[in-house]
C-alpha cells in the first residue's frame, strides 16, 4: 500500500465547491476533494449519495454548476467526454458503455483521438490490444464481440479502453457488483498495481468491507456532501458506516427466523428456457419454496437470474419443466395464470417493468387488480375505489410523494419500491418472486424492503428473492441457492454460510 | 442551451403549445409566400374568407372538417397508444367501397335500414382492412407503418380498378356516355344522409354528427374502460402491460379495429353525405388519411380536440381548393399543414422538457416530486 | 435476344430500381446514425421538382444543365432533411410523426406541387434527358450490353455508391464511429464521438440521395412533370432498408427486385398482355408487406438487424 505521507505535491484531482442540481434533487452540494496521485481512493456513500454524479464531472459527462475543477493542478472546464480523455482521465462505469455487435478491439480503440486514419488496419489493433492486456494481466481475446463475453470479461474490456488511452487517472463506479468474491480480490490486486505504477485510481463504491481492503484513503459522501475524509488504516466499518448514514445502524445482521414453515408453494422442477438471443439461459432448475421461508438465490450476474424470475412468472416462455403454486401447476408464458394462482412478482427492474411510468401511483396501484370486481364494473373502472385504495397504500406504507395523481416515474427509488411491494403484497400473495429488491436504494430504503420481506415470510408468504448483492442474501435467507450458467450449483442454509465457498460456487468452481 | 426532463406538465402549456404552433405557422408560412412572391396578408384573408365568411363557406367547411373528424380520431385513437396506423386513407376507401356496395344492394329500402347498413358496412370493412396490419404487428411483430402504408396503395388500386378498369357493380354502365368516362353509379336516394339547417345558410351534414358521438363514446372507452386502462398501459410501457398480465396482442388488434373502423365510417360518409356514388378521384385527392394524422397530433390525440381541430384544418383545405387557380399558390395547403406539424413537433419539446439557456445561474427549485 | 421478356424485366428492373436504390442507401447511413426518416418520399419530390427546374431553365450543354441539376437536387432533398434533422436531433421530437410531417409539406400535395406550379414545370417535358453514354456498338452485345452498357449515368453512379458505402461502413473509421453512434450513443459519447454531428450529417446525406433519387423520376425515366410522380417509391424505400438487414450490397439486390416488380405492368401491356393494371401495379406494395412479415420473424437478432438507438432521441444528461 502506498504510504499516504509520501505523496508527490500536486494532487492529481481537485474539487473546490462542486455544486450540481437535477430537477427536483442536489446531487452534489459544494464538495471539496482532493486525490493524491498515486494513490487508490475511494468514494464511499450509500446509493443517491452522489457519488456517481461527481465522477460523471471528472470525467466530463456533467458539468459542475458551481464550483472547480483541476486536473494534476490545472484548472479545467471539461465540455465533453473527449476532454476528460485527452487529459487522462478515464472511467469504468457501472452501466457498461460498449457497442455490443462490435469486436473488443473495436471497442477499446473506437474514438480514439490519436489514430484518424480512414482505414485502420484492424490486425495491429488487435495486436497491440494484445500486448496491453497481458501488461497489465486481464486477459480477453481481442476479437470476440460484446454479446459473446461475461460480464467480468466485458469489464476487463472498459479497463483495457482507459489503459489504451493512457490513463492516469482511472475511475470505477462500483466495479464489483458484477463479480464473484474471487474476481472482486483479483481486481483490488490490478488496481494496487496500477497505483504502484504510478496512476491514481478513484474507487466508488456502497460496500464497507470492499472499501477497506483496497484503499489509502477514503472520502465519505453523504446527500451530496463530503463528511470526512479518513485514512483506511485508522478507519473502521462502524465509524465509516456511521459517517455514511449519520447515525447509528446495523447492516444487514441476521435475524432469527421464529415460525414456523408450512408446505411447500412454489415449486419449479426441470425448467428450461431460451434467452433473449435464443440461446439456453436456464439448463433445468428445480427449486422449493416453503411457506415462511425467504430462499435467496444468488450468482454473478449474467448466469440466467432474469430469466429465472421471467420463468417463474410467466413472463418468460419454457422450453421443458413446470413451475406450480400450491400444487397447481402453471401455464407456462401466461403471467395471467401465474397472478391468478397467487403468485406475487416484484421484478429488478421497476421502472421499466414493474410499473408504467407515465401513468400514476393510483393506476399502477391497480396494474394487476383492474379486472377484480371490487375494481371495475363490467367493463367501467370504478375511479374512486382505486383513488381509495391508492390512498390506503401510501399510507401504509409511507410513500413520500404529494397525491394518489402522482407519476410514477417521479417518485424516488425507494418510494417506487414502496409502491410496487405494496401492489403486490395488497393480491395477498402465497408466494413472492422477488429479483434485486434493494438495487439502486439508500440505506434507508433497504431496510424497508428488507422489513417488509421478513414481515411477508412472517405471515406465511413463500420468498424467493434473486439477488446479485451476497450481503443481502446472507442478511435475509434462510436457504442459499447459488446459480451459474443456468442451473443451481449449490444449496447451503443461510445461517453461517461461508462467503469464499459461495463464491466459489458462484464462479463455476467445485462444490465441496 | 440545457434541456432538463419536466416532471409535469402545467395543463396551460397543454392547451398553449399547440395554439401557439399554430400561430407560428402562420408566420412561418407567411415569410414562405413572400420569399417566392405572393402578399401574406392577401392570402391570409383570402383563405380566411374561403373557409369562414364567404357564402356557404362554412358549410363548405364542415363539409372538408366531417372526414377529417373521422381519420383525426382514427389516427388518434392508435397513435396515443403507440400504434402509428398511416393507413386511415386505405381504411377510409375500403370503408366507401363496401358502404356504396351495401347502398346499391338495399336499394329500394328505408331511409333508416340503408344509412344503418352504410356505416356498419364502411366499419366493417374498415376495420377489416386495418386488422391486416393489426394482425402482422401482434403476432409476426411486422412494424405497422410501413404495412398499413402499403396497403393503402392498393386499396387505391382497388378503388381505381372497380370504376375505371372493369364493369363492376359499382360502376355506372346505364348509357352509353357511362362507358366512355367511367363513373360510380350514383346511390339510391334514400342512400343520401339528411343534412340539419341551422339558421339561414349553415348546414351540418349528419355525418358530422356522427363523428361527435363517436368523438363521446372514444373519450369514454379511453377514459374509463377496462380497455382504456390497458392501452394506456400498453402504450406507455409494453414490458409492464405484459409483466401485468395484460393481453397485449388482443389489444393491439382492438385498438387497430377501432381505428379502422373509424376511418371506414369516414368512407361511408363520403358516399353517404357528399359524393352519392363511388368517387375514387375524389376521395383520393384530399388526402384525407394523411391529413387526419396531422389533425391528430396538433390536437395531443384527445378526441374532442380532434374535432374543433378538423374544423380549423378542414377550413384551410377548404379553402385552398376552393381558391385553386392561376393566382393562388396550390400545394400551400400543403406546405401550411406540413409547417403547422413542424412548430407542433417543436413545441413538444417545451412541454415534455424545460430548456435552460447558460450554464449557471439563479436555477430555481424545480417542483418538489 | 436482347428482346426477350427476361432481359426486357432485367434491364428494366435496374432502371425502375435505381431510384430506389439511391433513397436507400440514404435511408440506411441515416437509421445507421439511429434516425429513422420516413420523409423519404417528400424529399425525393423536392429533388425531383428542382433538378427538373434547373434542367428546363439552365442554359448551356446537355450534361452540364443535367450535372448541375443533380447537384441541385441533391441539396433540395438535404435542405428539407435538415428540418427534420433539427426536429428530431436538436428537439427531440417524435421521429415517425416529424417524418410524416414531412411527406405532407413536402409531399405530392405540398411543397413539390407549389415549386412545381409556381416555377411552371409541367408545361413542357425535360429539355434533358439521362440516356446511355457508352457506344452503341456495345448497347448492342447480348445480354450484357442492354443489362450493363446501355445503362444512364445515373445508374453507373448508383453502382459505384454502392460499392462505396459498403466499404464505408464495414472498413472505414468514419464508418466505425457511425455504427457505434447507432448502436450505442452512450458508448459513442464516453469515448468523445460526437453523436449529433454523425446524426445530422448522415441524415442530411439521406436527404440529398433522396434528392437525387428523385431526380431519376424526372429527368430519366418520366422526363415530364407530374404531381407526385415518385408514386410511393420514398416508402418503399424505407421498407427495402428492412428487406435488406441493413447492408449496403443488399439494397442494391432489394432495389432491383422490387424495380422489376415496378416495371411489370408496363412490359406485359407492351407484349399485348391484357389483365388490369392495377393488379400489378400493387404487386410492389404486396410484396412488400409479405417481405417485412418474413423478414420480422425470422430470426432477426439485434446484431443483424436494426441499430439500437432507432427512433430514440439521444439527451447525454437524462437520468
Amino acid at each position: 500500500m502506498n504510504d499516504p505521507r509520501s505523496v508527490t505535491a500536486v494532487p492529481a484531482v481537485t474539487l473546490r465547491g462542486v455544486t450540481k442540481r437535477f430537477p427536483g434533487v442536489v446531487a452534489n452540494a459544494d464538495v471539496d476533494l482532493e486525490i493524491h496521485a498515486g494513490e487508490v481512493h475511494a468514494l464511499l456513500g450509500e446509493n443517491g449519495a452522489g457519488k456517481s454524479t461527481l465522477s460523471n464531472i471528472v470525467t466530463g459527462l456533467y458539468r459542475p454548476d458551481e464550483g472547480s475543477l483541476e486536473l494534476h493542478g490545472e484548472p479545467v472546464d471539461l465540455r465533453s467526454p473527449r476532454d476528460a480523455l485527452q487529459r487522462g482521465v478515464g472511467m469504468v462505469h457501472q452501466h457498461f458503455r460498449l457497442v455490443e455487435p462490435f469486436t473488443v478491439a473495436e471497442n477499446i480503440a473506437l474514438g480514439d483521438q490519436r489514430d484518424r486514419r480512414l482505414v485502420p488496419d484492424r490486425a495491429a489493433l488487435e495486436r497491440k490490444v494484445a500486448a496491453l492486456a497481458d501488461q497489465f494481466g486481464l486477459s480477453v481475446d481481442p476479437r470476440a464481440r460484446i454479446w459473446q463475453l461475461s460480464v467480468g470479461e466485458q469489464q476487463r474490456v472498459e479497463i483495457l479502453k482507459a489503459l489504451y488511452r493512457d490513463a492516469r487517472i482511472l475511475i470505477l463506479d462500483e466495479p464489483t457488483a458484477v463479480l464473484t468474491p474471487q474476481e472482486a480480490r483479483a481486481l483490488f490486486e490490478t488496481l494496487r498495481a496500477m497505483a504502484a505504477d504510478g496512476r491514481t485510481i478513484v474507487f466508488i463504491s456502497h460496500k464497507l468491507h470492499e472499501v477497506l481492503a483496497v484503499s489509502d484513503r477514503i472520502t465519505v459522501l453523504r446527500g451530496g456532501r463530503v463528511v470526512a475524509t479518513v485514512a483506511t488504516a485508522s478507519a473502521t466499518p462502524e465509524g465509516l458506516a456511521s459517517l455514511m448514514v449519520g447515525r447509528e445502524v446495523e447492516t444487514g445482521r441476521r435475524q432469527e427466523r421464529t415460525n414456523p414453515l408450512t408446505n411447500v408453494v412454489l415449486k419449479a422442477y426441470n425448467l428450461c428456457a431460451e434467452g433473449d438471443r435464443g440461446l439456453p439461459a436456464l439448463n433445468g432448475v428445480s427449486l422449493e419454496v416453503r411457506g415462511g421461508e425467504i430462499v435467496g438465490v444468488a450468482g454473478v450476474a449474467g448466469n440466467g437470474q432474469r430469466e429465472l424470475a421471467e420463468a417463474l412468472t410467466g413472463m418468460r416462455g419454457l422450453t421443458a419443466g413446470q413451475v406450480s403454486v400450491s400444487g397447481v401447476q402453471l401455464r407456462a408464458g401466461d403471467p395471467r395464470d401465474a397472478i391468478a394462482r397467487g403468485l406475487a412478482h416484484v421484478p429488478e427492474d421497476r421502472l421499466g417493468t414493474g410499473v408504467a411510468p407515465s401513468l400514476s401511483i393510483a393506476s399502477n396501484t391497480v396494474l394487476k387488480a383492474y379486472r377484480d370486481p371490487e375494481i371495475s364494473a363490467g367493463p367501467f373502472l370504478r375511479r374512486n375505489r382505486i383513488m381509495r385504495r391508492a390512498s390506503e397504500l401510501i399510507a401504509r406504507y409511507s410513500v413520500s410523494a404529494p397525491g394518489p395523481e402522482t407519476r410514477a416515474r417521479d417518485l424516488s427509488g425507494g418510494n417506487l419500491q414502496k409502491v410496487v411491494i405494496g401492489r403486490e403484497f395488497a393480491g395477498a400473495p402465497s408466494a413472492l418472486v422477488v429479483a434485486s429488491p434493494t438495487r439502486g436504494l439508500d440505506v434507508g430504503a433497504i431496510e424497508n424492503v428488507h422489513e417488509l420481506l421478513r414481515a411477508a415470510a412472517a405471515r406465511g408468504v413463500a420468498v424467493l428473492m434473486i439477488s446479485e448483492d451476497l450481503d443481502e442474501i446472507l442478511a435475509l435467507a434462510d436457504r442459499v441457492l447459488v446459480m451459474y450458467e443456468g442451473t443451481i450449483v449449490g444449496e447451503r442454509d443461510g445461517e453461517g454460510a461461508d462467503v469464499d465457498e459461495l463464491g466459489m460456487l458462484m464462479a463455476g468452481g467445485a462444490p465441496r | 442551451m440545457r434541456i432538463e426532463r419536466r416532471s409535469s406538465t402545467p395543463r396551460w402549456l397543454q392547451v398553449a403549445v399547440p395554439v401557439g404552433s399554430v400561430a407560428v405557422a402562420f408566420v412561418v408560412s407567411a415569410v414562405v409566400l413572400l420569399a417566392t412572391g405572393h402578399n401574406p396578408l392577401h392570402a391570409y384573408r383570402r383563405l380566411f374568407e374561403a373557409a369562414f365568411t364567404d357564402p356557404g363557406a362554412l358549410s363548405s367547411t364542415l363539409t372538408a372538417a366531417t372526414p377529417l373528424c373521422f381519420t383525426g380520431l382514427a389516427a388518434a385513437v392508435a397513435f396515443r397508444v403507440g400504434l402509428f396506423n398511416i393507413g386511415a386513407e386505405g381504411q377510409l376507401y375500403m370503408g366507401a367501397i363496401a358502404a356504396a356496395g351495401v347502398a346499391l344492394a338495399l336499394a329500394g329500402q328505408g331511409v333508416v335500414l340503408q344509412i344503418g347498413a352504410m356505416i356498419v358496412a364502411g366499419a366493417v370493412a374498415g376495420a377489416a382492412w386495418a386488422l391486416i396490419p393489426g394482425f402482422l404487428r401482434a403476432f409476426a411483430n411486422t412494424n405497422e407503418i410501413i404495412t398499413s402504408l402499403m396497403l393503402n396503395y392498393v386499396a387505391a388500386l382497388f378503388l381505381n380498378y372497380l370504376i375505371f378498369d372493369t364493369l363492376s357493380y359499382w360502376r355506372d354502365t346505364s348509357s352509353p356516355g357511362a362507358e366512355q368516362f367511367p363513373q360510380g353509379k350514383p346511390l339510391p336516394d334514400a342512400a343520401s344522409w339528411p343534412t340539419f339547417g341551422l339558421g339561414t345558410s349553415l348546414v351540418i351534414p349528419f355525418g358530422l354528427l356522427v363523428a361527435v358521438v363517436l368523438a363521446c363514446a372514444v373519450s369514454v372507452l379511453y377514459g374509463r374502460t377496462r380497455f382504456g386502462f390497458e392501452a394506456a398501459v400498453i402504450g406507455d410501457s409494453p414490458r409492464a402491460a405484459r409483466y401485468a398480465g395484460m393481453r397485449t396482442r388482443r389489444n393491439i388488434l382492438l385498438v387497430m379495429g377501432l381505428s379502422g373502423l373509424l376511418a371506414g365510417i369516414g368512407g361511408a360518409s363520403q358516399d353517404g353525405d357528399f359524393r352519392h356514388l363511388l368517387d375514387p378521384r375524389g376521395l383520393a385527392q384530399p388526402g384525407y388519411g394523411y391529413t387526419g394524422i396531422v389533425v391528430a397530433a396538433l390536437a395531443r390525440y384527445n378526441p374532442f380536440a380532434v374535432l374543433l381541430v378538423a374544423i380549423l384544418i378542414g377550413g384551410l383545405s377548404n379553402a385552398g381548393y376552393a381558391l385553386q387557380g392561376a393566382d393562388f399558390p396550390s400545394g400551400l395547403v400543403g406546405v401550411m399543414q406540413g409547417i403547422i406539424l413542424f412548430c407542433a413537433l417543436g413545441g413538444e419539446l417545451l412541454v415534455r422538457y424545460r430548456v435552460r439557456l447558460g450554464r449557471s445561474g439563479a436555477v430555481e427549485a424545480a417542483p418538489a416530486a | 435476344m436482347n428482346n426477350s421478356l427476361l432481359v426486357l424485366i432485367a434491364s428494366s428492373a435496374i432502371v425502375y430500381g435505381t431510384p430506389l436504390l439511391y433513397a436507400a442507401l440514404g435511408e440506411l447511413l441515416a437509421e445507421r446514425s439511429g434516425v429513422l426518416n420516413l420523409g423519404v418520399e417528400g424529399m425525393m419530390l423536392v429533388g425531383a421538382a428542382m433538378g427538373f427546374f434547373v434542367v428546363q431553365r439552365l442554359a448551356g450543354p446537355g450534361p452540364l444543365a443535367l450535372g448541375a441539376a443533380i447537384v441541385v437536387a441533391a441539396l433540395a432533398g438535404a435542405a428539407i432533411a435538415s428540418i427534420h434533422a433539427f426536429l428530431v436531433i436538436t428537439l427531440r421530437a417524435s421521429q415517425i410523426v416529424s417524418g410524416l410531417a414531412i411527406t405532407i409539406f413536402a409531399g405530392a400535395a405540398g411543397l413539390s406541387s407549389y415549386l412545381a406550379n409556381d416555377l411552371n414545370l409541367a408545361e413542357s417535358p425535360a429539355r434533358h434527358v439521362f440516356g446511355p453514354i457508352l457506344p452503341q456498338s456495345l448497347q448492342d452485345l447480348p445480354v450484357v450490353g442492354p443489362l450493363i452498357f446501355a445503362q444512364t449515368a445515373l445508374v453507373y453512379a448508383s453502382w459505384v455508391l454502392t460499392a462505396a458505402v459498403a466499404f464505408y461502413l464495414a472498413r472505414t473509421r468514419p464508418g466505425l464511429e457511425l455504427r457505434a453512434v447507432g448502436e450505442a450513443p452512450g458508448a459513442a459519447d464516453a469515448v468523445g464521438i460526437n453523436v449529433t454531428a454523425y446524426r445530422y450529417a448522415h441524415t442530411l446525406v439521406g436527404g440529398a440521395l433522396a434528392g437525387v433519387g428523385g431526380a431519376c423520376f424526372s429527368l430519366s425515366i418520366t422526363p415530364q412533370w407530374l404531381d407526385g410522380l415518385t408514386g410511393g417509391a420514398g416508402w418503399i424505400a424505407i421498407a427495402l432498408v428492412i428487406f435488406a438487414f441493413w447492408p449496403a450490397d443488399l439494397c442494391l439486390v432489394g432495389a432491383y427486385v422490387f424495380g422489376a416488380f415496378s416495371a411489370l405492368p408496363f412490359i406485359l401491356q407492351a407484349r399485348g398482355v391484357t389483365v388490369a393494371p392495377e393488379l400489378f401495379q400493387a404487386l410492389p406494395y404486396l410484396m412488400t408487406v409479405v417481405v417485412l412479415v418474413a423478414v420480422s420473424t425470422g430470426a432477426v437478432k439485434r446484431h443483424l438487424g436494426a441499430p439500437a438507438s432507432l427512433g430514440q432521441p439521444y439527451v447525454r444528461e437524462e437520468r
